[in-house]
């Protein structure tokens, strides 16, 4: 009972105290890929302790429940009702309702995590289909890929759908030059090669599962936000930083651009923008790149630890 | 499986183009003109493609005459409320270029834009 205690409490520490610690770490955008990587491994081991937390809850409410029947044993052949009978009754059925509630709860929230994935899952396919169908093959002299479709609509979009289907719309066709169409490209394709569309799945599902748990509502809104950030690097070592910048700016603006520099920050775009303007210097890259290693080997050990004094205790 | 997509989107190309009902014969021998291709297999393509919605059909003497059930434009207009609804209505997996920012976001790219602009105009 108190080991699952233990370990539910740290797993709740990490989830609640964990968010703001990393934020600081990835907020500048230089090493995306890393910051990924431990955001997400902050994730698995919250959710790894709460199942051991779990584990260990069931162990005991077991335990309790033969405990209890070897008072009663007991009692019964000394002819008398001690008083060992009521507290051990009452500790084993407190134990074993909570025991029941919280497998019961994890149930449920795993299946509307589960049917939430398979819905977006879906609902992906779905939108993939009918943009191969309903858009026309993307034919550029500088950019012909095998899987680009034009959606012939005034709107400004361009994206990427799962397994590997890129859309661009005629609005955007029309605002971009060819060298800054070749840029979003190569972000998007950064997209599908990074199979970023599975980290936002599980992000998403898990944020959806656990509403007002800091680590997945805001892990989440981080964790896309450094997708792009290493989209952006992929695309602008392909394509080329200027176009890049310049296709941002568009897009952000809705009017073409031709001629862009200088420095913004505040806001996501601009950030990008921003980011990619003015690169971080080699050294407060280094640190975060060490800050973000040290969280990495850490927390993983730290769950480790902590269980298995749980477990032992 | 790619070659079968390929197979859907060509058929549907051709159903627009015609804007009205068309028989899988009609099909098949505007599709045999550039590639040899099965009877069969156009016959296949068009009732897959009327299983997943994509094609109505009414029953002409022994055959079937198929239409779109809705516009290219009508599918692209559909496919661009998913997209852009910053995710309100689907769960769909799409990765923007750029999401949606509020107004003080693209104002603050707008100035940056027009300054850059000025800069451009006076070094020239």
């Amino acid at each position: 009972m108190t080991a699952a205690a233990v370990v539910l409490l740290y797993s709740v520490v990490v989830a609640w105290r964990i968010p703001s610690v990393l934020t600081r770490l990835t907020e500048t955008g230089s090493r995306p890929r890393l910051g990924i990587a431990v955001w997400l491994t902050a994730m698995a081991s919250v959710l790894f302790s709460a199942a051991v937390s779990l584990f260990f809850l069931i162990h005991a409410a077991v335990d309790g429940w033969t405990h209890l029947a070897l008072v009663i044993c007991r009692s019964v052949s000394g002819g008398v009702c001690a008083p060992a009978v009521y507290t051990s009754a009452l500790t084993a059925l407190g134990i074993g309702f909570a025991a029941l509630a919280a497998v019961l709860t994890t149930t449920a929230l795993s299946w509307r995590c589960a049917r939430r994935m398979r819905q977006a899952h879906h609902q992906t396919r779905a939108h993939a289909d009918t943009a191969r169908l309903a858009g026309r093959p993307l034919t550029q002299p500088l950019t012909n890929l095998p899987n680009a479709f034009v959606l012939n609509v005034p709107q400004l979009a361009a994206y990427c759908v799962p397994p590997g289907i890129i859309v661009v719309t005629t609005g955007a066709l029309d605002l971009l030059a060819p060298a800054q169409l070749a840029a979003v490209l190569a972000h998007e394709r950064a997209h599908l090669a990074g199979r970023h569309h599975l980290v936002t799945a599980i992000t998403a599902g898990l944020a959806a599962t656990f509403p007002g748990v800091p680590l997945f509502a805001h892990g989440k809104e981080e964790i896309a936000r450094l997708a792009e950030m290493a989209a952006d690097d992929v695309a602008a070592r392909r394509a080329g930083r200027r176009p890049l910048v310049e296709a941002l700016l568009a897009f952000g603006t809705g009017t073409a651009v031709r001629s862009p520099a200088l420095a913004v920050a505040g806001y996501a775009v601009a950030a990008r923008v921003d980011r990619l303007l003015t690169p971080a210097r080699q050294g407060s890259r280094t640190r975060t790149a060490i800050g973000l290693g040290v969280v990495l080997a850490v927390l993983p050990a730290l769950s480790g630890v902590v269980v298995a004094f749980a477990g032992a205790a | 499986m790619r070659g079968f997509g390929e197979l859907e989107s060509v058929i549907m190309e051709l159903v627009w183009d015609r804007s009205g009902q068309v028989t899988v014969r009609e099909i098949f021998e505007q599709m045999q003109r550039d590639r040899t291709i099965a009877y069969t297999t156009v016959m296949s393509t068009m009732d897959n493609l009327h299983r997943k919605g994509w094609l109505d059909r009414v029953k002409d003497g022994k055959a079937y005459r198929y239409m779109a059930t809705a516009s290219r434009e009508e599918y692209s207009a559909r496919l661009m409320r998913e997209a852009l609804t910053g995710g309100r209505n689907t769960e769909a997996v799409l990765a923007h270029f750029v999401a949606e920012m509020d107004s003080g976001e693209s104002e603050l790219l707008r100035a940056i834009v027009k300054r850059l602009g000025n800069d451009a105009e006076r070094a020239r």
